[in-house]
């Protein structure tokens, strides 16, 4: 007897860098994929901006919407299902969005929680391990997004943890990534705020095996499999992988990796910002290898209807929520930044604000660009409003240690720029005064200049003996572990 | 300058938006304890405290932009305006102050008072605003100017104290118009959200 065709079903998924659509004839535990679509619109570009969707994103949606409502409908797919995520849930104009969606694309779009989103993307990043003979125990499944990285653990296929932390690839690249390529400095600060951030990331278990999906990881994968030759069927990065990846990414320009390696320029542009982060949790859970799997969120949303009917979300929804209220107890999320506890942020804060001071001196001691010392002086200023603020949260001793040798930078590179500045001002005036002022301009000019390269020596005299590393270290160490207040701990 | 206003009252477990605002409340306060020298060009210390005032309140909305509301970009670029204007007035006033000494020769202590700012009534002592070693070097007999070049030194003298009129101007007009558009309520309301 002819076993009968599963059912087509199609399901979009609308997250802050992609719109993603897959068609597939659709069972409980199997998928048997038609048409897997994607385009990035990076609705979360605008939302990281002003906090809403602009219209030029919502524009480009809709249109895409249709695009992919057309598709599905010629495949036959019903129900058409679409869900969204992170951008969509920060987003202030996030319902008027979602009208005009029911609206132009007769589309309804589930708008879902973080800790479905999360389950559903388990489903779909595991369901190709579920069909293996002897699927590993334990499990852990990261989805990258491009506002938001979800991390599951399961063991023996049930969900056991889960965290969801607002960093993803495009977010990254707009706070922290904003040159093309991004700069050497751009880059370090970008890890100084991961290597922190993922500290305060708890975990009661480290997963053996983590699968990673999302538009960053995929392309990758991609990006290995063209650039450095990787055998095409291996589906594994390691730590070096993504290094390597990383020096690729920050030697060209976007425009050139998409057009050497094939990629979406958009999707080039933050590739390396999702390079850093899968490092870092790499990193952070102690793991030189990662799988890469190209399903996630819309495959499991398939797989969820045809396990639980036309109540799947509110299914999901339910034994998610009851997931973290277990999980609460014992590990708690990674929280967002408004309500990442102070000191936390403190730590991430004076480490990001010192790294900006500390890779300044060389520029200024090249004497190229009368401009660096500016630099130096603003970030040491940034610095000295961020060790105000947390001075009741540091060790006493060490504050007034760290705080006295900024000063003491501060005041070399301040008498330096102030004459710097009254040189520029006299050389810009000088063109515009009358032959008669031009004269004492001249000579005060003269005296001037005299004095700044004395200022110049006795800064660069400073800079040299000013010791980046041991900065470094005691700013790190400034506010201790368990601190309760003004500095006790 | 006067020294940062220390912040109390924060709880270090507490969230990050919690605190900053505390923080936020504090500089702001601290901007607006110099108010009151506003009408008087001639508090230039006091003035310049206004100004560092300004770029510490701006610099703690920016330090803390990703924990408080997206509206602060606004009051960030206001505060960045008032602190150009106080910068390019206290610029002229360290030209002015340099061009008085040249032209008061060695033989008058007061050029040296003139290049004291005077008035610091909040910090308890003077602060120079022409640095002591290059006032030494400028009053060296062996370069003094010359009878052309002194000239020179008087009208362009003249000409910075037009400019430091306008720059005055400039920046007490913009304050003016905070001020109307209740720039201080604006702010604390912000940071109620």
């Amino acid at each position: 007897m002819n076993k009968q065709p599963s059912p087509m079903r199609a399901a979009i998924d609308i997250g802050s860098n992609t719109i993603r659509l897959v068609v597939a004839r659709s069972a409980p535990s199997d998928l048997d994929i038609v048409v897997s679509k994607e385009q990035l619109v990076r609705i979360g570009e605008s939302v990281t901006a002003t906090g809403a969707i602009s219209q030029e994103k919502s524009d480009a949606a809709i249109a895409l919407l249709n695009q992919y409502k057309a598709l599905a409908m010629k495949y036959a797919a019903d129900p058409i299902f679409v869900v969204a995520t992170e951008a969509i849930r920060q987003a202030s104009n996030s319902a008027a969005f979602l009208e005009r969606v029911q609206c132009e694309n007769g589309l309804t779009v589930q708008l879902i929680s973080g800790t479905a989103e999360a389950a559903l993307t388990f489903y779909g990043a595991t369901y190709e391990v579920t069909r293996e003979p002897n699927p590993p125990a334990e499990i852990g499944v990261m989805d990258l997004g491009g506002g938001s990285l979800e991390l599951v653990t399961a063991k023996h296929l049930q969900i056991t943890w889960r965290t969801s932390i607002p960093i993803g690839s495009g977010w990254l690249h707009d706070r922290y990534l904003p040159s093309n390529p991004p700069t050497y400095n751009e880059v370090s600060v970008a890890e100084a705020f991961l290597q922190t951030y993922f500290q305060g990331m708890r975990l009661k278990h480290r997963p053996p095996v983590l699968i990673v999906t999302g538009g960053s990881a995929t392309s990758l994968l991609y990006l290995v499999h063209c650039a450095f030759k990787l055998d095409e069927h291996r589906n594994q990065l390691t730590q070096q992988d993504l290094i390597h990846c990383e020096g690729l990414l920050s030697s060209l320009p976007a425009e050139e990796i998409a057009q050497r390696f094939d990629q979406p320029p958009g999707r080039a542009r933050i590739l390396l910002a999702g390079a850093l982060i899968i490092r870092a949790a790499m990193s952070r859970l102690h793991m030189n290898e990662i799988h890469i799997s190209p399903h996630g969120i819309r495959e499991g949303v398939l797989l969820a209807f045809e396990r639980y009917g036309d109540h799947w979300l509110d299914i999901v929804s339910q034994s998610s929520a009851a997931l973290n209220h277990v999980q609460l107890s014992e590990a708690p999320l990674v929280l967002p930044p408004e309500k990442e506890p102070f000191v936390q942020t403190g730590r991430r804060l004076l480490l990001e604000r010192a790294k900006k001071v500390l890779e300044l001196p060389n520029e200024v001691l090249k004497h190229e660009d009368v401009e660096a010392v500016h630099r130096m002086r603003v970030a040491i200023r940034r610095l000295r409003a961020t060790l105000d603020a947390y001075e009741s949260c540091c060790h006493p001793r060490r504050f007034k240690k760290v705080y006295r040798q900024i000063k003491k930078a501060a005041d070399a590179l301040g008498a330096a720029r102030d004459t710097d500045v009254m040189l520029l001002n006299l050389h810009e005036q000088q063109e515009h005064v009358n032959g008669e002022e031009q004269e004492g301009v001249q000579w005060i000019i003269e005296r001037l200049d005299t004095f700044r390269e004395q200022k110049q020596r006795a800064l660069e005299a400073f800079l040299q003996q000013f010791d980046e590393d041991t900065i470094e270290k005691q700013i790190a160490s400034l506010i201790p572990e368990g601190v309760v207040s003004h500095g006790k701990s | 300058m006067a020294k940062a206003r220390p912040i109390t009252g924060l709880d270090p477990q507490a969230p990050t938006g919690k605190n900053a605002r505390i923080i936020a409340k504090i500089r702001l306060e601290e901007l607006y304890s110099w108010e009151s020298y506003v009408d008087n060009p001639y508090n230039i210390q006091e003035l310049h405290n206004l100004r560092i005032a300004a770029k510490r309140l701006r610099y703690t909305f920016e330090v803390f932009e990703d924990v408080l509301p997206v509206a602060s970009k606004d009051i960030v670029k206001e505060l960045v305006q008032i602190q150009d204007e106080l910068g390019v007035f206290h610029d002229t006033d360290v030209m002015i102050a340099l061009l008085r000494l040249c032209l008061g020769g060695q033989d008058s202590a007061a050029v040296l008072d003139s290049t004291q700012t005077g008035t610091s009534e909040q910090d308890g002592k003077d602060k120079s605003l022409v640095p002591p070693e290059l006032v030494t070097d400028l009053l060296d007999p062996a370069v003094s100017p010359s009878t052309e070049e002194r000239y020179g030194l008087g009208k362009y003298l003249q000409r910075q104290e037009q400019l430091r009129k306008k720059q005055y101007n400039a920046f007490r007009k913009h304050w003016y118009s905070l001020l109307s558009r209740d720039f201080r309520r604006k702010i604390l309301e912000l940071l109620e959200e």
